[in-house]
């Protein structure tokens, strides 16, 4: 007797779970880096690099290439203080 | 980096915006982010050497940073000098390269074919060579090796 149809079903069910997970991770990166694959293996300095290209274009991913900076750039360092250590600028 | 503490710490990131003191000199920053500058870099080593050396002379003598300000302004405006030159000649084969890198997490082997177009432009524009400082000088550079892959 020839293999049952029936007995496939399970391995089309786990490749299908297989292509879900697959394509929701790669949906989840794409959408969280505008749509280019993610980084990996980053070191300090590509964190710093990252954290740089934040303050110059808003997006860690986002790229430009002007040779001069904006001007809100001189001053637009962010710092991570404990919330007692706040000022509040008006 | 989340500081140790980190229930007082809310997720948000604070600003000072305080500008730099005005008794300094002014000086551009350079606009370029993570990308271009990789793609530039072996350009901007080739060309700013001196002033590169200076400052890492100077911070190797001192930490503070405010012992090596007039040098780290010297670097700032001889990278936007390169950069401004490379913009000016070779503007489209330079962002090839760089989206390219962008979207193979910064590579540079996995970007060679953009990467000859850029060398190419820049050598015929100014004559400006790329070549690995410190590589061994009886073989070929590896960016002119014939490739085993890709």
């Amino acid at each position: 007797m020839p293999v049952p149809f029936e007995s496939l079903i399970p391995f089309a069910i786990i490749s299908g779970m297989f292509l879900v997970t697959g394509t929701g991770i790669r949906f989840a990166q794409t959408k969280r880096n505008e749509g280019k694959l993610a980084r990996y293996s980053l070191d300090d300095w590509d964190r710093k690099m990252l954290q740089r290209d934040k303050q110059l274009t808003g997006t860690e991913r986002g790229q430009i290439d002007e040779p001069v900076a904006p001007e809100e750039f001189k001053v637009n360092s962010a710092w991570k203080v404990y919330d007692s250590l706040r000022n509040d600028f008006a | 980096m989340v500081n140790p503490g980190y229930k007082n710490f809310k997720g948000e990131d604070w600003v000072d915006p305080t500008p730099p003191p005005a008794h300094l000199p002014h000086v551009d920053e350079v606009g370029s982010t993570g990308a271009p500058l990789k793609s530039a870099s072996f350009f901007i080593g080739a060309q700013c050497k001196e002033y590169n050396e200076d400052f890492m002379l100077c911070k190797n003598e001192d930490r503070n940073p405010e012992h090596c300000l007039s040098e780290g302004r010297k670097v700032t405006r001889c990278a936007i000098d390169a950069l401004q030159k490379i913009q000016s000649k070779c503007q489209v084969e330079f962002r090839a390269h760089w989206q390219c890198l962008d979207g193979k997490n910064q590579d540079l082997g996995r970007c060679r074919k953009y990467e000859k177009g850029l060398n190419e432009c820049l050598f015929t524009a100014f004559g400006w060579k790329k070549d690995v400082p410190g590589a061994p000088a009886n073989k070929p550079q590896i960016h002119e090796r014939i490739p085993l892959t890709n």
